[in-house]
């Protein structure tokens, strides 16, 4: 089988504006959704604060302060200090970069592993679809997080090793999906056109195929991203995640739990963050469904 | 051009063509007409080798369909759909749409024969750029039209091109269907339910009903009613509603 | 004509457009139905079907509606409560689409969805009655073997079939109005005939006020007895059936020209050469 790359820029040069045209559409339809604007917002919050902790961070994240342990919230620590009195805000913002890194990490790698293997098992059908759902079965039979603790029980604990237990537990969804829109594309007139010019199957499921299936794998990843943070907060919470001294949010929380009732800051304060963040990225995900997803569009 | 002998097309238990043979002269438009459910689309498809489950033999430029594999087969036949609204890739843009089947073969100087191919089927350079939902329905079929004719085939097969446009642009697209036979010296196989659009466009025709064959007319013959089967009278009847300003029903 | 079932006047539908601008799908399009058929041609966007669904109340919110005077049977319908147009949709009203594959719920008996309209219609029928009705509308429709057909799902019907039940289930009610969009398009010809003889004989039968839409103005102009010809949102032509050959409109001309006969000229098609002013109302 040979395949010829396409030699796209020639004619995408020529399809520049009318993309251009399209993402205007786009964004002026997303701007008209409140909850969707404010999701976006909560999370280029996360993404500035990420980038700029050193700066508004007045503190440094792993530097114990013994004599300042467990101070409430206040001028000098806004929101208080943790058992080493360490600045609580300051370990927020730099964990911000912890959860994009995960976040990030489980995205790239298990949506496009879903969305491949989804469209070629549905294009392809007969033999090569049966193997790949049943794979994609065996997967999604098998309890998430335990899945997760046995990866990372075998590799060892860290925030890498994390991520790639997540992806691994979160790819089949992404593949179910593909496949399910895959199997409306391949047998579509236009897609027969292709085949009619002499286009070989890796060419349709690439070219063709896929870009029909990303809108809804990037609605759905984006819903799951809220999930992603919680999993890996729960892996760090039960001290198979990130370790310490890593500001990592669900690690903080667990170390909060000793003075929860004392100290209730130590704990809560992550623990919020962990809930907005979440929630930013549910609103996102929820405005992006009613833009993208193929089957709300169709309006009446 | 298309010689199809004792094709039979099975889907399961179900038979959807059965036993016809039919004979395709070069340069000719030949009609295929029936209604819903009598096997003219699926005959179509399988000449365009859509469909596998088929036993006969089917000839297109003296090639074996079976034998002669994808490749030459690509530059003798092509097809234009029924529904322009579900041919054209939604993600793709006119230009992408008409260069792709070039790019797939490798053939030289697409970008000048995509601006060759807009201006056969009369639509202007700027169109390249669009995609498919800023479109009418009829410069959809017209687009759809160029991308059938993007490698040069020698057939064209038509599966109902028109029934899914308005009637004012049904006229614009069978004009262009016929300029386009007679400039590049095609050779149509056209599927309708129409009568009316069978006789303006084909020689000759076919009439199907449960799969199988019910006669072969020509023009003449269904202009002068002309018709053997019960069947075809029917249908003629049925059909027979052509009143024009000037004329009295 | 006698009495008028309804009474359309100045009737506008716009939407909102992509830059937030109102678009305008219907303007200025007035009309009555009394007990007769009335048939509204138009290519696709004429408005055609958008002005039916005002008249029925089921537009997409999205849609705003003015009107000077929208009534069936003498009720107002611009100051009904949702309560009444729900009513009238539901008895003196009713309407068939396209693709009955659409319009049935695909997992209930067709027997069990009439009869279910039935039961509205009046809840102290009993359960043996109801079935007795829900049979003979069945046979009314010329569905052979009701009792058979009673206990079928859509998907196991055929075009023709499916919407001959869309039929009896809309006429079961025994509505004063019913508006039919293009409920012959998906069918073949031969079924078709079948169809309108049907909506025919139930016309004349019931004294039921019919409308009509289509793109085809050959087949209107043979089945209705009055036609309206819509362009972009507008009314430019009413005609009297059978009396298509006077169409003065040049719109209405070049549609009729377009069209390809059996035994027609095999020169090129004349085609439609579209003209801004008609995009004006008529004078």
């Amino acid at each position: 089988m040979t395949i010829t790359v396409p030699p796209l820029q020639a004619t995408d040069t020529a399809s520049h504006p009318a993309r251009m045209r399209e993402v205007q559409k786009f964004a002026r339809r997303f701007l008209r959704n409140p909850l969707g604007v404010a999701g976006l917002a909560i999370l280029l919050l996360l993404v500035l604060a990420a980038a700029l902790a050193p700066l508004l961070a007045g503190h440094d994240p792993y530097l114990p302060d013994l004599a300042g342990r467990l101070a409430p919230p206040g001028a000098t620590h806004w929101f208080g200090t943790d058992e080493l009195g360490r600045d609580i805000f300051t370990r927020i913002l730099y964990g911000a970069r912890l959860t994009l890194l995960i976040v990030g990490l489980v995205v790239v790698t298990s949506a496009p592993l879903g969305l491949v293997i989804g469209a070629a098992a549905g294009t392809a059908g007969g033999f090569a679809d049966a193997a790949f759902m049943r794979l994609t079965d065996v997967f999604l039979a098998v309890p998430k997080l335990m899945l997760a603790l046995a990866f990372v029980a075998a590799l060892g604990p860290g925030i890498v090793n994390a991520a790639l237990a997540i992806t691994l537990t979160s790819w089949p969804p992404y593949a179910r999906l593909a496949r399910a829109e895959a199997l409306v594309v391949r047998d579509s007139d236009y897609v027969n056109a292709i085949r009619l010019a002499g286009g070989s199957e890796l060419r349709i499921i690439f070219l063709h195929v896929i870009p029909m299936c990303i809108s809804s794998v990037i609605v759905r990843m984006t819903l799951d991203m809220a999930g992603i943070i919680l999993t890996a907060a729960g892996l760090g919470f039960i001290g198979l995640g990130a370790q310490p001294p890593l500001p990592e949010w669900g690690a903080m929380i667990s170390t909060g739990r000793k003075f929860i009732f004392d100290q209730w800051w130590v704990a809560t304060i992550p623990g919020c963050a962990i809930f907005i963040v979440s929630l930013g990225f549910n609103l996102l995900g929820d405005a992006m469904r009613d833009l993208l997803d193929p089957h709300l569009r169709r309006r009446a | 051009m298309i010689e199809i002998e004792n094709l039979n097309v099975r889907f399961g238990s179900a038979i959807a063509v059965e036993s016809v043979n039919l004979l395709v002269g070069k340069g000719e438009s030949f009609g295929l007409v029936g209604e819903s459910g009598s096997g003219k689309s699926t005959l179509l498809r399988t000449v365009m080798g859509l469909n596998r489950n088929w036993t006969g033999t089917i000839r297109l430029n003296n090639q074996d369909i079976r034998s002669a594999g994808r490749a030459a087969l690509v530059r003798t036949a092509q097809m234009v759909f029924q529904d322009p609204y579900a041919s054209l890739h939604p993600r793709f843009t006119v230009g992408n749409a008409l260069a792709e089947p070039m790019r797939i073969n490798g053939l030289p100087n697409i970008s000048r024969r995509t601006a060759e191919l807009l201006e056969l089927i009369g639509l202007s350079q700027d169109y390249a750029s669009r995609f498919p939902h800023e479109l009418s329905g009829g410069q959809r079929q017209r687009v759809a039209i160029a991308r059938a004719l993007s490698l040069s085939p020698r057939i064209l097969l038509l599966d109902e091109p028109t029934s899914a446009l308005d009637v004012s642009v049904q006229a614009e697209i069978l004009n262009l269907l016929n300029r386009l036979r007679e400039e590049l010296g095609l050779t149509f196989l056209l599927v309708s339910h129409d009568l009316a659009v069978i006789s303006y466009m084909c020689e000759r025709l076919m009439v199907m009903q449960n799969a199988r064959t019910v006669e072969v007319l020509t023009r003449g013959d269904l202009r002068a009613g002309a018709l053997k089967q019960d069947y075809t009278r029917n249908l003629f009847r049925a059909s027979l509603h052509g009143v024009r300003p000037g004329v009295q029903p | 004509m006698n009495r008028s079932l309804a009474v359309i006047e100045n009737l506008g539908i716009a939407f909102s457009g992509e830059d937030g601008k109102p678009v305008h799908a219907v303007k200025g399009v007035s009309f009555s139905v009394g007990r007769e058929k009335l048939g509204i041609v138009g290519e696709s966007g004429s408005g055609k079907s958008l002005s039916c669904r005002a008249l029925m109340g089921v537009l997409p919110p999205s849609a705003s509606i003015t009107a000077s005077r929208l009534e069936f049977s003498g009720i107002d319908l611009l100051r009904a409560s949702p309560r009444t147009r729900r009513q009238l949709r539901g008895g003196q009203m009713g309407m068939i689409l396209q693709d009955p594959k659409f319009s049935l719920n695909p997992v209930m008996t067709v027997g069990r969805q009439i009869a279910e309209a039935v039961r509205l219609g009046d809840r102290r029928l009993s359960v043996s009655s109801i079935r007795r009705r829900v049979l003979e509308v069945l046979e009314s429709v010329h569905i052979r073997g009701p009792e058979r057909v009673y206990d079928l799902y859509p998907h196991e019907l055929s075009g023709g079939m499916g919407q001959r039940a869309m039929i009896a289930m809309m006429v079961v009610r025994e509505p004063e109005l019913l508006i039919a969009d293009e409920p012959t398009s998906a069918l073949d010809v031969t079924v078709q005939a079948q169809v309108l003889e049907i909506m025919d004989e139930l016309v004349r039968r019931r004294g039921m006020g019919l409308i009509f839409i289509s793109h085809d103005l050959n087949l209107v102009s043979r089945f209705c007895d009055r036609v309206l010809v819509m362009y972009a949102g507008r009314i430019v032509e009413t005609l009297e059936a059978g009396r298509l050959a006077e169409a003065r409109h040049p719109y209405t001309r070049g549609l009729l020209a377009c069209l390809p006969a059996i035994d027609g000229p095999l020169t090129p098609l004349p085609t439609l050469e579209r003209q801004a002013d008609w995009r004006e109302i008529p004078a």
